[in-house]
C-alpha cells in the first residue's frame, strides 16, 4: 500500500497546479472576452465615423 | 529569447519532461533504506523549492531593470514570476511537513531552513498583495520592485542557512561538501525532477505573462475610446 504521507504530498501538489491553470485559463477566457468586445466597439464606432453623420 | 520558443514545443516538453520524472520517481529510484517509501517525497519537495527561489532572483533582476530603465515589460516578468513562484513555493511548504512527520515525528521545527523559506511565502504574499491594493499601478511598481530587491536577502540566507548552520532540515545532497552525495540513480531522479519543474514554472510565467500582455492591450484600446468619445 502507498504511504499515505507520500500520497497526500503529491495529490496536494497537482491539485494546487491543476487549481491554478485552471485559474490561469479562467482569466484568460475572460480577457479574451472583453478585447474581442472592446474591439468590436471600436469597429463599430470606426464605421460610424468613415460613414459621417446620417443626413439631420 | 523565449518568445521565439514555440509555446506548444514548451508545452510538450513540459509534459514530457513530469512523466518522465513521476516514472523515475516511483519506479527508477531506489528506495531509502531508512525512511522508506516516503523518502520519494523528496523528490518533488526539491524540484519545487528551486524554482520558488529562482523566481525570487528573477523577481531582483527584473525590479532592479525596472526601476533603472522603467520598463513594462521587467515590471510584467516580476509580477508574472512572483504568482507563479508563489505556488511553487506553497509546494514546497506542502511536501515539507508532509515529509517531515514521518521522518522526524513532527510537522514543523522553527529552524533557519524552514522558517526563511516561511519567510519567502509570505515575501511572496506581501508583493502580489501590495499588487492588489494599490490602485496606482505605477506606485505599486515601484514599492513592488522595492520588495523584490529587499526579498532578495531572504533568498541569500534560505539558500545558505544548512551551510552555514547546523539545522533540523537534511544538509545539502549536491555542492555541499564531502560527506555529501546521493546514490546515481537517486541523483538523476532528482535532476530530471528539478528540470522538469523548472520548464514547467517558465511555461507558467510565459502564459501568465500573455495575460499581462493581454491586459495591457485592452487598457490601451478603453483609454484610446475613452479618448475618442469625449472628443466626440
Amino acid at each position: 500500500m502507498v504511504n499515505k504521507y507520500l500520497f497526500l504530498a503529491y495529490s496536494f501538489v497537482w491539485l494546487i497546479f491543476m487549481l491554478y491553470v485552471w485559474n490561469l485559463s479562467r482569466r484568460q477566457t475572460r480577457l479574451k472576452k472583453d478585447l474581442d468586445e472592446v474591439k468590436s466597439k471600436v469597429a463599430e464606432s470606426a464605421s460610424t465615423t468613415a460613414s459621417g453623420p446620417s443626413g439631420s | 529569447m523565449i518568445k521565439k520558443f514555440p509555446m506548444w514545443l514548451h508545452f510538450a516538453l513540459t509534459l514530457a519532461g513530469l512523466v518522465v520524472t513521476l516514472y523515475m520517481i516511483f519506479l527508477y529510484a531506489p528506495e531509502e533504506m531508512t525512511m522508506g517509501e516516503v523518502q520519494r517525497i523528496f523528490y518533488v519537495h526539491v524540484s519545487c523549492a528551486w524554482p520558488a527561489l529562482m523566481g525570487f532572483i528573477i523577481i531582483f533582476i527584473a525590479s532592479i531593470l525596472y526601476l533603472m530603465k522603467r520598463s513594462p515589460f521587467s515590471d510584467e516578468l516580476a509580477h508574472a514570476t512572483a504568482e507563479v513562484g508563489f505556488i511553487f513555493c506553497t509546494c514546497v511548504l506542502v511536501t515539507g511537513p508532509l515529509w517531515a512527520k514521518p521522518a522526524w515525528g513532527v510537522w514543523w521545527v522553527w529552524d533557519p531552513r524552514l522558517t526563511l523559506t516561511f519567510l519567502l511565502w509570505l515575501l511572496y504574499i506581501a508583493y502580489l498583495m501590495l499588487r492588489s491594493y494599490l490602485v496606482n499601478p505605477g506606485r505599486a511598481a515601484n514599492l513592488c520592485a522595492v520588495v523584490g530587491i529587499i526579498g532578495f536577502v531572504d533568498v541569500l540566507i534560505d539558500y545558505m542557512a544548512i551551510r552555514w548552520w547546523r539545522t533540523q532540515h537534511p544538509q545539502p545532497v549536491m555542492l555541499g561538501g564531502p560527506n555529501s552525495g546521493l546514490d546515481p540513480r537517486m541523483l538523476a531522479t532528482l535532476l530530471v525532477g528539478v528540470g522538469a519543474f523548472t520548464i514547467l514554472f517558465f511555461l507558467l510565467v510565459r502564459v501568465r505573462l500573455s495575460l499581462a500582455g493581454m491586459r495591457r492591450e485592452l487598457s490601451e484600446i478603453r483609454h484610446a475610446l475613452a479618448f475618442k468619445l469625449s472628443e466626440d
